[in-house]
């Protein structure tokens, strides 16, 4: 009968120092990933945030400052490098079908820093990561708007679906 | 002496072969950088002429043409819209600014322009600005008394020698309609520069057939809303009428990038061919250089030298080859792309022709190492070469 030979001592030093070089390495990682959630952001909520005298609510306001993903058609409203341009649920450019434009408060005003490179499509629906601002400002640029995402970067969102206010029933007891 | 001095012994001594390779090498090279320069020369060109308004209202056809020939003249103006149209976005609530254009012929080249005061107007969201080298600008003159006054952009006005109070027309038609120069432009770096700007009601009254009309002709109306949000209902309400499209220039602009990028992807396929071939060449060249001197190179065993100095001299050859190559290469690419620059200008659109990419480096240091690659099995050649076969008498 064959006996496995006991590991030397050089082997287990080594043993030992790349288990705890791996758990240096990925404990961190895996911290941060759960730090940096970034919280899901739709335009059904953009909608239900605005109260009668177009102020939003403190709710979406808790989002300020945070990272927010959210996802709809772009509209490049400011120069081609896409360092502005807005997001909308429905596209702007499609003339002929689907749903009437809509308004400020379902469209966002994006602000990138990075160079923007993407395929664009006006058909595409794109996710858009950044940190989100709620509120009426005034830009001296691009005029008065309601909400912001600033820092953004653009992805692709294959197979995304855009949410309409109707997907969301407004809470409440039903009848 | 050294290994590199040997090495640039024996590229001298050989003058035509290395200049043809270390030619082959900066064409390779010049080709590439040109063409990745004016690339991007191009998309920088669109996104800084690009028009500060958000809208481009004109007659139904072609949304490109409709952009590049009322923002970048580089295609014929599209058919006309009434001037009512002007009229009522001017009065749109939604609206903050509108400009009403007219695109009409040309003088040796520069195009007539013809709209009002707000398309000089320094707003506070314009990037670009107007300001005049010489003169005023013209009036916006009543419909009924047209000054014919023009404003020269700044290439337009050196290119034709024309300076203020000079009065010129193109076609004996026009001679009754001479302009008369009251302003030119600073360069503004955009297409502006290659226009010839007056009033409509001088454009309307130099044409024959508007002069007749009771509602005026238009190419375009410029449009700002008062909020960007508007931008997408706008756009709707002007498409779905039956007399005008409205497009985003920045919509346009990034449909036009779109189909670059596919050009570039099959550039980009083609440049890796060329450099495969130009790779393949240096390799040849140096293996025959290296085949024709195995007599020397055994002499040089015979006479002492060491296998790895013999292997060093050969790799030094090539990658001095293709330094030299690839530096003349990075500024022959710059000079080609110079060149272009000014061709494409003379179309209307403005590159920038000291673009620096920082894939440069990339580029000369791939080049040296690709270059002393091909020189490897060369030299591994040498090193293998045995004295005694090679030192054999040749009768």
């Amino acid at each position: 009968m064959r006996h496995c030979r006991r590991p030397t001592r050089l082997v287990r030093e080594f043993r030992a120092s790349l288990a705890a070089g791996l758990l240096l390495i990925f404990v961190p990682l895996a911290a941060r990933a759960g730090s940096e959630e970034i919280e899901r952001l739709t335009f059904a909520q953009l909608v239900d945030s605005i109260r009668a005298d177009s102020a939003v609510t403190e709710t979406i306001k808790s989002y300020n400052g945070k990272q927010v993903a959210i996802q709809g058609f772009i509209v490049p409203a400011g120069a081609p490098d896409l360092s502005f341009f807005l997001l909308s649920r429905v596209s702007a450019l499609g003339n002929y079908c689907c749903e009437a434009p809509v308004g400020q408060d379902e469209t966002v005003y994006v602000f990138t820093t990075k160079e923007v490179n993407i395929t664009y499509d006006p058909l595409r629906i794109f996710r858009i990561v950044g940190v989100f601002e709620a509120g009426m400002r005034t830009d001296a640029t691009y005029g008065p708007s309601l909400f912001r995402i600033h820092d953004a970067r653009v992805e692709e969102a294959f197979g995304a679906k855009v949410f309409k206010t109707a997907d969301f029933p407004a809470p409440g007891p039903k009848p | 002496m050294t290994i590199l001095t040997v090495a640039l012994k024996y590229l001298r001594g050989r003058l035509v072969a290395t200049t043809l390779t270390a030619v082959s090498i900066a064409l390779g090279v010049s080709l590439v950088v040109a063409s990745v320069l004016l690339a991007r020369g191009i998309k920088d060109g669109f996104i800084a002429g690009a028009t500060d308004y958000n809208l481009v209202v004109g007659a139904k056809g072609s949304p490109t043409q409709l952009v590049l020939g009322v923002v970048f003249r580089m295609d014929l103006a599209t058919p006309n819209i009434e001037d009512t149209i002007y009229q009522s976005l001017h009065q749109d609530p939604r609206v903050e600014t509108a400009v009403p254009i007219g695109v009409g012929d040309a003088f040796r080249g520069f195009r007539y322009v013809a709209t009002n005061s707000a398309y000089f107007a320094a707003f506070p969201w314009r990037r670009k600005t107007f300001a005049l080298a010489a003169g005023k600008f013209f009036a916006d003159d009543p419909p009924s008394e047209p000054a014919y006054e023009a404003v020269l952009g700044a290439e337009a006005a050196r290119s034709t020698g024309l300076q203020i109070g000079d009065r010129f027309y193109e076609g004996e038609e026009m001679a009754e309609y001479p302009l008369t120069v009251v302003g030119i432009l600073r360069p503004t770096h955009s297409a502006d520069d290659r226009a010839i700007f007056f009033s409509l009601p001088s454009y309307w009254g130099m044409n024959e057939v508007a002069r007749g009309m009771a509602v005026k002709p238009l190419t375009a109306v410029l449009i700002r809303p008062k909020r960007m949000s508007d931008l997408p209902s706008l756009n709707r309400e002007l498409n779905i009428s039956a007399d005008t499209q409205a497009v985003l220039p920045s919509a346009v602009l990034l449909t036009i990038f779109n189909m670059m990028a596919v050009a570039e992807n099959v550039l980009k396929m083609i440049l890796a061919i060329v450099g495969i071939i130009v790779l393949l060449y240096v390799f040849v060249a140096m293996y025959s250089a290296t085949m024709e001197r195995r007599r020397e190179i055994a002499t040089m065993r015979a006479l002492g030298a060491r296998r790895a100095t013999v292997f060093g001299i050969i790799l030094a050859e090539s990658a001095g080859l293709a330094t030299v190559g690839g530096v003349v290469g990075l500024l022959a690419g710059h000079a080609i792309a110079y060149l272009a620059g000014l061709v494409l200008g003379q179309s209307g659109l403005v590159t920038n022709p000291f673009l620096f990419n920082p894939f440069e480096p990339v580029v000369l240091v791939s080049v040296i190492l690709l270059g002393t690659l091909a020189g490897l099995l060369p030299a591994v050649l040498a090193y293998r070469t045995e004295v005694a076969e090679n030192l054999a008498p040749l009768s």
